[in-house]
């Protein structure tokens, strides 16, 4: 209300002492006025009527001052804006009538600021008004009270093909050095490019400026809420809210309008609020008539229930005013991702950094911690778009990384995760200053379970570029473009090293992660998880390397307590096998430019060398062996036959196995003897035991189907000399 | 009802914001049921205006009527507009047995003497407070009650608190309240503020004070509610002294919302790098402005934090101990061993 | 002028000993009243407002594992009264005994410049920077945890892991794009 009166100011003092020189000329004569009002009543005519008729017919130059006629259409018309909004009608003709200036800028003020629509606005007035600008007799001050009032009921506007025809005209008015909008958004641009420094937010802005040239007013309108702008428009906004509230039961009926008002005052309501989704509403309200006669139908988003009217109408689709809507709908969004209209993700993109910037990263003082429900709302509603289109968006990618660098590691932990695994595959020249080095220092001052969560999130995010990959590399053998959308090419080897740089980056976190954490268990599921996917890339995703567990991930998972990792670490080296075995033959065959280098065979070999003899051949801490220890010091540990102390029976993951094998095989036997286990007999028995335990996968078939592994190995190796390795 | 009348009705309700009016016109208590029942709050303000001035007609009310309202508005909502304080000084004997009724016909009579057309209008709140709302004209026009200015004074107490008033009806309105509260004099109390409930509560010293004491004070113990054993504050008797210190200088717990405090220094520049300023005869002038949503508050922690030496600063301590926000601060001698000093304002 | 120094005294049996110095006073107490919920190690906390220490705790107070600064990023008096602290310890706690905590980094009124000097202070001295969230329950839970894994290390409680090998895997690094500090 404060803002309101500071807006205008002189005008309001005119018209309050207008009315007293009107009322103090017939002062006293008080029984007429009323005995006036009485008449008007019982009038059989609605007064209203007579009212805007006044309006469209008043003569140019009738005076103001003193003119009971008026002041007393006016107060009618201003009471049914308050109660019940204008209908469009109405506005035509107040608008017309307060820019024309008919009777001065006094008038022309107070019609401004009541002119509340109660459906829709129609499009003709507002064209001349703009016409009316131009003439050029109204005050500055004038001049943006009403480009204001066309911001907030921009939304309510029926049509726009004309008004953006004229956008250019609106936005020399804009533009105009003394309007507020222009130091605004100045002030605005500055401030962002301040604070964001190396951002392309400019240069965002321009291209969007470029691209979509009349969007730029709905799209600032959010940035404008958030300081001090709002405040001029709230008077109409609450006025509207009331009368929207006022006449919701009845519009809804009486409209065709696809959305419901409730949603939208509800959303009206907290638009500073950037974490509130806008809802889908269209610009395009057309009268029945027009839209016969128009030419170029255009069909708003919000109208489409099905895909299949999506499809029917996908040529002539208007997007919505405020791009964020766009996120709630599913229909929306199969839209965007088929016309693959650039401006439409600029837009969007730009929106959502803007959104995620200014309430994740420069809130204000106070606020933030109330909405964190709404922000995780939010980071939700847009997860889910992102799995919906398969693709992150450059913005929320552009959010993590600054994002990633002051986190504490617990805020909106799982959210910040999802979209962490979401993002594109990151060039190898950024990837460590990106990502790495914030999420290093995260991983190894967290919890365990932040460290299990980032290793889930990581492999996922592996898992995602590797099906990008495997995706777009059917289309093209060596450029693979990345994002359809964003046109960022990257070279074969370029993904390739990105992927190394991954792969070897977790190896690192998990080698050291597992060491600080005492070789948790849980921890290592999570780095095995990983390694699934990492040993496949050849065959399941056809990208042609082989990256090897550290060691520091190959002995704890070998020589954990917990069989099923033992188990999961075979079935792992058993994949890479596979893959190695396939990338060879085909190799050979295609005579493709792809290379595993002999360093990932020998690794292999000899994990599979250590893992063969450890747990098949009883070969414990002979010389050769990756482990190896003095032999005083074995002997000084006084354990019997060392070597064979990880091997199947007494390997401290199986080991309860043995004895539970050995009670039920030998029941009468006083004195358990594990070693007799390793007869031919009892061992395929022991074997049939394991499997029937569950240990049954590939690491029972393969290379330790027979008591004697080593033929397999050996096979494995002779493939290696004859490959010339 | 004549014109004056029903400006001060437009302007009285464009100062109140709507939600307050029903309140306030219950309080009026002059509409009849019928006719408060008649009002819809929910309409613009022009509206209701045009409706009040209607019911006003039907019943002949006149200017007094109104700034009744105006001033019930103004006794709820004191905290606007800029309050200045003042303090009675020499009181005669009897000052302290002024009753009610007396001050009221002691004050109207003194004042009509001075200045022929005044329009006071007198009422007594809840708390003591006597309040005073003058309409001042001057020899040939009649009061203006579009102006008018507030006076409210504790009787018995030498303090009176005053908004709204020019430096022309200064003389006329000390004049008539020394005289009527019998004393000889009065002075500017050099405190002023927004909030007159602040400004009230610190020179009438209604706030939570803390003295000096020798022995432990409970302070420390409130302190140490929750202490275990494995936290240790290193630094725990220094931070307690600050805090004694602070509340000692500001007070102790809720402190009236001074919203600013200024000094107005007028010392010698001294700064042995800048020779032409410290040379300079003539003292070097300058006007610091402390402004917070509560001063004493932020003063308060600022000492206790340690954000601000402690012993707290006598500049400082001032503010609460002699119930001023207006200083000027001047060299009592020349040379590098002068003192600060702070000297009355007149 | 006395230095902290961090192997001045003998370790306590399962026990952990942690300094937060910060200038406000008003993070520290929370972290303190969580981190003495500990079990599994007995914690003991030490709450100052900047160094140096007085002189007359000496002789009751531990040997400190941690020194952890807390800066307000949104005040200049914090970081300055943090920076002024540091020469009151020892060189040897630069060995992966010494931490920053920074709260308030996503407001709007923490300027770029004082994140950009935090980040450069700490990279210069090899230490640790970490993010807090101090007005929610769940951020000081989670500052709490990670300061006790740190402690844990550095209190030499987590067997193969040093406090300086920790360090070194967390240290704060000064993205390329601030101009690096003059070492001399």
């Amino acid at each position: 209300m404060a803002a309101k009166q500071n807006l205008s100011e002189p005008s309001d003092s005119d018209s309050s002492s207008l009315t007293d020189q009107s009322v103090s000329g017939r002062s006293g004569n008080r029984s007429l006025r009323v005995a006036e009002k009485e008449r008007r009543k019982n009038e059989a005519e609605d007064p209203f009527v007579l009212a805007l008729k006044y309006f469209s017919d008043v003569g140019a130059g009738t005076p103001v001052y003193g003119n009971d006629e008026f002041e007393t259409n006016l107060v009618l018309v201003e009471r049914v804006a308050y109660s019940k909004g204008l209908s469009p009608e109405a506005i035509s003709v107040m608008l017309e009538f307060a820019m024309s200036l008919r009777m001065g800028t006094g008038p022309c003020v107070r019609v401004l600021k009541c002119l509340i629509p109660a459906t829709i606005v129609p499009q003709e007035p507002i064209v001349r008004a703009v016409v009316w600008l131009g003439v050029g007799k109204i005050p500055i001050s004038t001049q943006v009270l009403f480009i204001k009032w066309v911001l907030t009921v921009f939304d309510m506007i029926d049509a726009k093909d004309q008004l953006r025809a004229i956008y250019g005209f609106i936005f020399s008015f804009v533009t105009e050095e003394n309007l507020v909008l222009r130091v605004f958004r100045v002030r605005k641009l500055l401030e962002l490019q301040s604070k964001l420094g190396r951002q392309p937010f400019l240069l965002h802005l321009l291209s969007l400026y470029k691209v979509f040239c009349p969007e730029l007013v709905t799209l600032s309108i959010p940035s404008r809420m958030k300081s001090g702008f709002r405040n001029y428009n709230t008077p109409w906004k609450s006025a509207l809210i009331a009368v929207q509230k006022r006449n919701g039961s009845q519009l809804a009926s009486s409209t065709s309008l696809p959305f419901t008002i409730k949603d939208k005052t509800s959303s009206r309501k907290r638009k500073h609020c950037h974490l509130e989704l806008p809802v889908l509403s269209s610009l395009v309200n057309k009268q029945p008539q027009t839209e016969l006669s128009s030419s170029r139908k255009v069909v708003p988003l919000v109208q489409l229930n099905s895909f299949a009217q999506l499809l029917e109408n996908i040529h002539r689709i208007e997007l919505p005013a405020q791009m964020g809507s766009l996120l709630g709908s599913s229909l929306a969004l199969q839209y965007l991702d088929c016309v693959q209209d650039e401006s439409a993700l600029l837009r969007l993109n730009f929106w959502l950094g803007y959104a995620l910037h200014e309430e994740f990263l420069f809130y204000g003082d106070g606020g933030a911690y109330q909405n964190s429900e709404e922000a995780l709302q939010f980071l939700d509603k847009l997860l889910f778009t992102q799995h919906f289109l398969q693709e992150a968006f450059s913005s929320s990618e552009a959010f993590l990384y600054k994002f990633l660098s002051v986190w504490d590691g617990s805020l909106l932990r799982p959210q910040i995760l999802g979209l962490l695994s979401n993002i594109p595959v990151v060039p190898s020249s950024q990837i460590g200053r990106l990502l790495f080095e914030p999420l290093m220092q995260l991983f190894f001052t967290s919890s365990l379970f932040f460290k299990c969560g980032l290793m889930e999130c990581l492999n996922n995010m592996l898992l995602k570029w590797l099906t990008w990959h495997s995706v777009y590399a059917l289309e093209d053998d060596l450029d693979i473009s990345l994002n359809s959308h964003t046109s960022i090419n990257m070279t074969l080897s370029g993904f390739k090293d990105s992927v190394m740089e991954l792969v070897h980056f977790v190896g690192r976190l998990a080698s050291v992660g597992l060491q600080l954490e005492g070789c948790h268990t849980l921890l290592l599921s999570f780095v095995l998880d990983f390694y699934e996917t990492v040993c496949d890339t050849f065959l399941k995703y056809g990208l042609p390397l082989v990256v090897m567990p550290p060691p520091g991930v190959f002995y704890p998972a070998l020589f954990s307590l917990d069989p099923v990792s033992v188990d999961r670490l075979a079935y792992i080296m058993y994949r890479y096998k596979v893959n190695l075995t396939s990338a060879k033959s085909q190799e050979k065959v295609t005579e493709q430019a792809f290379h595993i280098s002999r360093q990932t065979f020998r690794e292999f070999n000899h994990y599979l060398v250590v893992m063969v003899n450890c747990l098949w051949n009883s070969n414990m801490f002979r010389p050769g062996m990756g482990v190896q220890l003095g032999e005083e010091v074995l002997l000084k540990s006084n354990v019997p036959q060392y070597w064979t102390s990880f091997d199947l029976v007494h390997h401290p993951a199986f080991m309860s196995y043995a004895v539970d094998f050995h009670q039920r095989c030998w029941p009468g036997r006083k004195d358990m003897d594990l070693n007799s286990i390793k007869h031919s007999k009892p061992w395929s028995w022991y074997l049939e035991y394991l499997y029937s335990q569950g240990y049954d996968g590939d690491f029972m078939d393969t290379h330790l189907t027979s008591p004697d592994g080593p033929s397999l190995l050996f096979a494995f190796t002779a493939h290696e000399e004859q490959w010339g390795i | 009802m004549d014109d004056s009348a029903k400006r001060l009705l437009q302007r009285f309700m464009r100062r109140i914001p709507t939600q307050m009016l029903k309140t306030t016109l219950e309080k009026w208590s002059r509409l009849t049921v019928a006719q408060q029942k008649s009002l819809d709050f929910t309409q613009s303000k022009w509206a209701l205006t045009e409706a009040l001035l209607d019911i006003c007609e039907e019943n002949k009310w006149t200017t007094k009527h109104i700034s009744e309202l105006e001033m019930i508005y103004v006794i709820d909502n004191p905290n606007q507009g800029m309050w200045h304080a003042f303090q009675l000084m020499d009181p005669e004997d009897d000052a302290h047995s002024v009753e009610l009724t007396q001050f009221k016909e002691q004050f109207k009579s003194h004042l009509s003497e001075l200045i022929r057309h005044v329009s006071v209008k007198i009422k007594k709140h809840t708390d003591e407070a006597v309040w005073i709302r003058i309409a001042w004209g001057d020899s040939y026009s009649r009061p203006n009650h579009l102006k008018p200015t507030y006076v409210v004074h504790y009787l018995q107490t030498p303090y009176v608190f005053v908004t709204s008033l020019t430096s022309k009806q200064k003389p006329l309105l000390s004049q008539a309240l020394v005289l009527s509260t019998r004393h000889h004099a009065i002075k500017d109390a050099n405190l002023s503020g927004k909030k007159f409930t602040a400004i009230r509560d610190l020179l009438m010293r209604q706030y939570q004070q803390a003295f000096p004491t020798k022995y432990p004070s409970p302070l420390k113990e409130k302190n140490q509610t929750v202490s275990n054993p494995l936290i240790e504050r290193e630094q725990a008797g220094p931070a307690a002294n600050r805090l004694q210190m602070a509340c000692e200088a500001f007070g102790d717990g809720m402190l009236p919302q001074l919203q600013s405090a200024v000094y107005k220094l007028e010392t010698k520049f001294r700064d042995q790098t800048n020779k032409t300023m410290t040379e300079r005869e003539e003292s070097f002038r300058c006007v610091v402005k402390f402004a917070s949503t509560n001063l004493l508050e932020s003063l308060r922690d600022c000492a206790s934090s340690g954000i601000a030496s402690t012993p707290v600063t006598p500049l400082l301590s001032s503010i609460p101990l002699k119930g001023r926000n207006y200083f000027v601060i001047t060299d009592n001698s020349p040379g590098p061993s002068s003192q600060m000093h702070q000297k009355t304002d007149g | 002028m006395s230095l902290l120094k961090p192997f001045s005294k003998l370790p306590g049996l399962n026990t952990a000993n942690i300094l937060l110095v910060e200038s406000e006073e008003q993070f520290q107490q929370s972290l303190a009243d969580a981190l003495v919920e500990e079990t599994a190690v007995t914690v003991n906390v030490r709450l100052a407002k900047s160094l140096p220490l007085p002189m007359e705790n000496e002789e009751s107070r531990p040997r400190i594992d941690l020194v952890v600064f807390i800066i307000n990023l949104t005040s200049e008096l914090s970081f300055q009264s943090a920076e002024a602290s540091l020469k009151y310890l020892d060189p040897g706690y630069f060995l992966g005994k010494v931490c920053f905590m920074v709260t308030n980094a996503r407001k709007a009124s923490a300027p770029t410049e004082r994140l950009d000097a935090v980040r450069k202070l700490a990279a210069s001295l090899h230490c640790p920077l970490l993010f807090a969230e101090d007005q929610t329950p769940d951020g000081v839970a989670n500052a709490t945890e990670r300061l006790l894994t740190i402690l844990k290390v550095s209190a030499g409680l987590v067997p193969m892991a040093t406090a300086l090998y920790l360090s070194n895997l967390t240290r704060c690094t000064v993205p390329p794009d601030i101009d690096q500090p003059s070492f001399d």
